[in-house]
């Protein structure tokens, strides 16, 4: 890849003093003080007008919740530009610069910053923290069910926790990898030099950001327990955690389908020079595949969960046979988004597996344009699939076998994936570095995943796999093992570019193994609990599965055990670790052509692009293209956390 | 006046200015072209994930409808011999009394419009017709969405049902509320043309910025007439 001589870009930290308008006042601070006050008000508010009426609780929580969050995203600064645009008073130069966080320091991780840098980095600490917050509740869970009637938590209990640890995890895989790495590297990997729209992609991580204590207020609002479904009726009859829940995922709706759009948008109009369709990184194809499909499925939730709010709170009757409703509409509605969401959370971290991969083995993408088209058939068979949820309910017995057959043959597009994921491996010089452990256990979890996917798209099989545990483990290997592991290999790939810093690699070998064992022996063990028919989402058993459980929650803690590790490397690398170099795996994409820190437009020069993105073996003699250890940092190098404010680093060609 | 990437100074892709300086002052450091690209796709991506919304709303109303569940998609099979039971557990004995489909009819006619005086807006400004005949065409736009919200609100109040009335009138008073939904975004966007055009910001060098709007106007009026029309003739 080679450059042209652009303009210089606009890298201005003397600001004026007006520069930002009220962007200079709002920090997560007054979000949360707005959020709050908001929330209250509206509670107040409705507690006195609505109270005493039908459905008087649920309106009550739901104009707190709706409170909380405008509050918050007023506060946050979400909403300063739609309405200067509609008062006609345009941003100035220095308000986008300010807003972008130049001269703030890490205070801008604080506040409304369209940075596409800072948002990826938000988006980073945010999933943390849901994985944090989804895995403990994980644990309390696995810890019930170590004996066959443990005292640990009642059934009420129980049943909340598993539902908001469904929930949760399921946000926070939708947003792991999108989130972080479709900001933060992919605007770099294309050649952009921001998103295309940065104030709707702050706006993006600031609503969703919102969300999450609505979720969390589900605890002390009496829980939901009808699992992470919500099924219908169960979801009518519950208390009025439901209505913050229904909350929650609408907010949620909205940020997804505005990152969505974001992504696409970038990708189709903000490329570089040369970098045409045939030529972007296998990544941004999943993150653009990912993002479409999710303007699909989102919209699915949305109506779903807004036809369950108007039952709990205006008394429609969607959902409820006795006065005119169907189960079976939630069940399809639902299923119609959830499904295509799996893959929204499988193909990019899937896409980052085989950019990983081929960096490590030296070698192109294996069937490039074969994957490529293995991911838009996953993307369009995904959507007819939806029924093998529902082959049990006794919907509509004749479409069972088309459902079936629907749902086998996305196991074809997915062993191409795979196959393209090993061909790129096969006789590589593999460079064994942390992200290509986790490749390796990718894949391991992926085969095993998929595989027993295929047994519970087999309407016999499903009939008595069916709400046991066996499904409980095969979507966990899916989710965890496949989805989260490649995540997970993502994070290790990228952090020298996110954080200027080196991982440990020794303490991140030492995770790896108890995650890859906890895995195997947490899930090896809810399959041994599915296949003696031991019952999903149940806080008591029959002793005779209890030796099985016991497995499951021996791993569970190792597990558990192993990502504190990852976590502890993490933040100790971010802190201490070595300052890593612009391209410390001499990989050949477009992000680790620039500086790290990452300057505030990302490129000094607007880069022209000659040629694909994987020429392994064309401009690196043999026998040098792997360092047998990383290489030594460059001079120069700047901390962590500064990326984006640093001055301008001279340099002429990328 | 269109815009053409040669116009603009554009390379083959589109991509930025090519020449040194070329950027619009102020806040936007980026081409017309540029930007007329990136918002058309962001809207029509947009109206793509809304009229999947409004298929499930179709979906639901004809899915109740054939389904008829305890007979009460609107209470055909409702009698006081075999009387069925609302939301709240009360007997129904009658059928549910047809919603008058004047309101919205009424309400389709001023979306229509809307979009209308908003694309007549967006011709405007093309021609370069002055602040005067953009705002003014744009103000009335804005009026009619309003005259829309006050006739969708009024319906609400002497709809001859309440939600709790079977599937019917759930569906019935879900599309409503979406409809008034839609109306209220498109009024934001609406006050926002009106009153940027009465600052003179929409002429033949920024037309392309009403018509992004104009997309959303004819995609919330053709949404808004679907609604209306299938909930008066499929009761």
């Amino acid at each position: 890849m080679t450059t042209a001589v652009a303009p210089p870009l606009l890298e201005d930290t003397n600001l004026g003093p007006k520069a930002g308008g009220f962007y200079r006042h709002q920090t997560i601070w007054t979000g949360l003080g707005f959020g709050i006050f908001l929330g209250f008000v509206a509670w107040l508010v409705s507690h006195a007008l609505l109270q005493g009426s039908n459905w008087g609780s649920d309106m009550v929580v739901t104009c707190t919740m709706v409170g909380w969050v405008l509050g918050f995203n007023i506060g946050m600064g979400t909403f300063n530009a739609p309405i200067r645009w509609m008062l006609g008073h345009d941003q100035t130069h220095e308000d986008e610069l300010y807003a972008a966080g130049v001269g703030q320091g890490r205070y801008r991780y604080l506040k409304f910053c369209t940075d596409h840098k800072v948002v990826g980095t938000q988006y980073l600490i945010l999933v943390m923290v849901l994985f944090g917050v989804g895995g403990t509740l994980a644990m309390m869970i696995r810890t019930q069910l170590i004996t066959p009637h443990s005292s640990f938590l009642d059934p009420q209990t129980y049943n909340a926790i598993v539902t908001i640890h469904g929930m949760v995890m399921i946000i926070a895989t939708i947003i792991m990898v999108s989130g972080p790495f479709a900001n933060f590297i992919m605007p770099i990997m294309i050649g952009a030099k921001d998103m295309a729209f940065p104030r709707l992609n702050a706006m993006s991580f600031w609503v969703v950001a919102s969300a999450v204590p609505c979720l969390l207020a589900t605890f002390v609002l009496g829980g939901v327990n009808a699992g992470w479904t919500t099924y219908a009726p169960l979801s009518v009859q519950a208390p009025p955690a439901m209505d913050a829940f229904a909350i929650t995922i609408i907010v949620f709706v909205v940020s997804v389908t505005i990152a969505g759009v974001n992504t696409i948008v970038t990708v189709v109009t903000m490329r570089a020079k040369g970098m045409t369709m045939g030529r972007l990184p296998i990544f941004t194809w999943g993150a653009v595949i990912g993002s479409a499909l999710g303007l699909y499925a989102m919209p699915a939730f949305l109506a779903v969960m807004t036809m369950m709010i108007t039952d709990r709170v205006t008394g429609t009757s969607f959902f409820v046979p006795q006065v005119g409703g169907a189960a079976w509409l939630y069940e399809n509605i639902f299923w119609i988004m959830g499904h295509p969401e799996v893959y929204v959370i499988l193909i990019p971290p899937v896409a980052a597996v085989l950019e990983i991969a081929s960096t490590f083995a030296r070698k192109p993408v294996f069937g490039y344009k074969v994957a490529v088209a293995g991911f838009v058939a996953i993307a369009a068979l995904s959507i007819m699939v939806w029924a093998h949820h529902m082959f049990t309910t006794g919907w509509a017995p004749n479409l069972a076998a088309p459902f079936m057959l629907t749902t086998e043959l996305i196991s074809i597009p997915t062993g191409i994936i795979f196959l393209c994921t090993i061909g790129t491996m096969w006789k590589g010089s593999i460079w064994m570095r942390l992200p290509m452990w986790f490749v390796y256990l990718f894949i391991w979890n992926f085969i095993i995943g998929g595989v027993t996917g295929i047994y519970l798209s087999d309407v016999p099989a499903d009939q008595f796999f069916h709400g046991d545990m066996f499904v409980t483990a095969h979507f966990h290997y899916t989710l965890l093992g496949g989805a989260m592991i490649g995540a997970t290999a993502a994070v290790c790939y990228w952090f020298p570019k996110v954080s200027g810093r080196m991982l440990n690699e020794r303490i991140g070998k030492v995770a790896f193994w108890m995650i890859a064992i906890g895995i195997q022996v947490t899930y090896f063990g809810m399959f041994w609990e599915g296949f003696q028919g031991m019952a999903r989402r149940i806080a008591y058993y029959n002793p005779h599965y209890e030796a099985a459980n016991q497995m499951a929650t021996a791993g569970a803690y190792l597990l558990m055990a192993g990502w504190l590790v990852f976590l502890y490397m993490m933040i100790s690398s971010w802190r201490h670790g070595k300052l890593a170099p612009a391209n410390p795996w001499f990989a050949k994409t477009l992000e680790w052509k620039v500086p790290t820190p990452v300057p505030l437009e990302n490129f000094l020069v607007d880069p022209v692009v000659t040629s694909d993105p994987y020429t392994w073996g064309e401009d690196v003699p043999d026998g040098q293209g792997i360092p047998e250890s990383a290489p030594e940092p460059e001079p120069e190098l700047v901390p962590a956390g500064q990326a984006g404010t640093s001055e301008p680093v001279d340099g002429g060609t990328v | 006046m269109a815009i053409t990437e040669a116009e603009h100074g554009h390379d083959d892709h589109g991509h930025g200015p090519a020449v040194e300086g070329a950027e619009n002052p102020g806040g936007e450091h980026e081409s017309a072209f540029r930007r007329d690209q990136k918002e058309r796709l962001l809207m029509w991506l947009l109206i793509s994930g809304d009229a999947f919304f409004l298929v499930l709303e179709l979906f639901t109303w004809f899915y109740l409808r054939a389904l008829n569940t305890s007979g009460l998609w609107n209470g055909a099979a409702c009698s006081k011999a075999n009387p069925c039971t609302d939301g709240l557990g009360n007997p129904i004995t009658s059928p549910i009394t047809r919603a008058n489909p004047v309101h919205g009819i009424i309400i389709s006619v001023c979306a229509i419009l809307a979009a209308a005086f908003i694309w007549m807006a967006e011709s405007a400004a093309k021609r370069d017709a002055g602040r005067r005949a953009v705002a003014g065409a744009a103000g009335l736009g804005f009026l009619f969405l309003l005259a829309a919200i006050g006739v969708q609100i009024y319906q609400f109040q002497v709809i001859p049902f309440t939600t709790i009335d079977g599937a019917y009138a759930s569906t019935y008073e879900f599309f409503m509320g979406s409809t008034l939904a839609h109306l209220i975004l498109m009024a934001f966007i609406g006050l926002g043309l009106w009153l940027r055009a009465s600052k003179g910001r929409y002429d033949g060098g920024t037309w392309y910025r009403v018509r992004i709007i104009r997309f959303f106007a004819v995609w919330i009026a053709v949404s808004t007439v679907i609604l209306v029309a299938v909930g008066a003739l499929f009761y």
